[in-house]
C-alpha cells in the first residue's frame, strides 16, 4: 500500500486536523492521529466503501518515554482489509496526564482482550470497554509493568503476593 | 542371612523401615508441575528413549492426592505460586520435591517483577537439578537422589512440619 492510496487520501481529507503524520516505510503506511476522535476515525476506516478495514489483526501500545514523540503513549491499531488485501497501521497518541482512549470493542470484537492487555501492562484506560479487568497480571496487582519507568525487578511484588494458607481443622 | 534358613521359604527377616523405604523409593509417583521448557525434558525422561520407569517413577499422577513426588519444572510466576502451594498442600505425606532447572531453583535469567526467585522460598525442596533445561539424565539423577533420601527415612519421621 502507498501513502497516495485513495483510502488514505479520503481519510486525510475528512480528518485533516486530527492527523499528525502519514508515513510510508517499505510499503507499509502508518497514520499517526490524535486520540480525541479515534473512534470516529477507525469507524470510517472500517466502513470505507472501497477499502473496508474489516479485520483488526492486532492492538497494542508503545511507551515513548523521553523520546521525541507528540505524546508519551501511542495505541497502535494494525488493520487489514480482506477485500483489498491491504494493511494499514494507525497510531493514536495518548498523553500521560489523560491516559485514556475510546474502546474499539464495538467495531472489532477481538479488541476486547487486546485492550485488556494494554490496560494491564500500560495503564491506558479504554472508555466504554465492557469488561476492563487485568488479563495477565494477578487481579490485585498494582502498577503497569510494561511502562518504561517501571523497575524491572518490580516494587516488591515478588514477596508481597497473597499466599495460599492451610486451614487446619479445629 | 542366617535367619531365613531357620524360618524356611515363607519368611524374610528385615527392618520394617527398610522394607517400606524400599517400596516407597522404587515406586515414586510424580506430580508434574511443568510450566516451561523443563517440562519438555521431563516428558522426554518419562517416554521410552530415557524411560524413567526403569527407576519406578513413570506413573505420572495428575491428581496431587495420588502423588508423592512434586517435580517443579519451569518458571513459577507470582500468579502461579498460590496454585503450586495449594497442590503441594493437597499431596499426602510423605512427599518429596524436586526443583528442576534454573528457573524453579533461582528464577534463572528472569530476574523480573513477576517471577518467583526460587520455589524453595515457599515449599521445602529436597533436590535441586541445575541446567537450562537439564538433560533427561540429570532428572534421572535427581530421582536417584530422592531415592537415596527416601532410603534414609525413619518411620517415626514426620516430614515438612505436619
Amino acid at each position: 500500500m502507498k501513502s497516495t492510496d485513495p483510502v488514505v487520501t479520503r481519510f486525510k481529507e475528512r480528518f485533516g486536523d486530527e492527523i499528525l503524520s502519514v508515513e510510508e516505510f517499505r510499503g507499509q503506511v502508518a497514520i499517526s492521529v490524535k486520540a480525541g476522535r479515534s473512534m470516529e476515525m477507525l469507524r470510517a476506516l472500517r466502513d470505507d466503501a472501497e477499502c473496508p478495514f474489516d479485520v483488526l489483526t492486532d492492538l497494542t501500545a508503545v511507551d515513548y518515554l523521553r523520546l521525541d514523540h507528540p505524546e508519551r503513549f501511542a495505541v497502535v491499531y494494525q488493520l487489514y482489509s480482506l477485500l483489498r488485501n491491504e494493511r494499514l497501521r494507525v497510531k493514536a497518541y495518548v498523553s500521560e496526564a489523560r491516559c485514556e482512549i475510546e474502546s474499539v470493542n464495538a467495531l472489532w470484537a477481538d479488541a476486547n482482550w487486546l485492550e485488556r492487555e494494554v490496560w494491564d501492562l500500560y495503564g491506558i484506560r479504554f472508555l466504554n470497554h465492557p469488561d476492563l479487568r487485568r488479563i495477565l497480571m494477578p487481579d490485585n496487582y498494582t502498577g503497569h509493568p510494561l511502562r518504561k519507568d517501571y523497575p524491572l525487578k518490580g516494587r516488591g511484588e515478588r514477596s508481597n503476593f497473597p499466599k495460599y494458607t492451610v486451614e487446619e481443622p479445629s | 542371612m542366617g535367619l531365613e534358613k531357620l524360618l524356611g521359604d515363607g519368611a524374610l527377616a528385615t527392618r520394617v523401615s527398610a522394607l517400606v523405604n524400599w517400596a516407597r523409593g522404587n515406586a515414586l509417583w510424580p506430580m508434574p508441575f511443568g510450566t516451561a521448557c523443563c517440562a519438555i525434558e521431563m516428558m522426554a525422561t518419562l517416554s521410552s528413549r530415557f524411560d524413567m520407569s526403569r527407576f519406578g517413577s513413570e506413573v505420572i499422577r495428575f491428581s496431587p492426592r495420588q502423588a508423592d513426588l512434586m517435580i517443579v519444572s519451569g518458571r513459577i510466576s507470582i500468579k502461579m505460586m498460590p496454585v503450586l502451594l495449594k497442590i503441594w498442600e493437597q499431596m499426602p505425606e510423605p512427599k518429596w520435591c524436586i526443583s528442576m532447572g534454573a528457573c524453579a531453583s533461582s528464577g534463572g535469567v528472569f530476574d523480573t517483577y513477576t517471577l518467583i526467585q526460587g520455589v524453595d522460598q515457599f515449599i521445602p525442596v529436597d533436590v535441586y537439578i541445575p541446567g537450562c533445561p537439564p538433560r533427561p539424565e540429570n532428572l534421572i539423577d535427581g530421582v536417584r537422589k530422592i531415592q537415596e533420601i527416601v532410603s534414609k527415612e525413619k518411620l517415626s519421621d514426620t516430614r515438612h512440619g505436619s
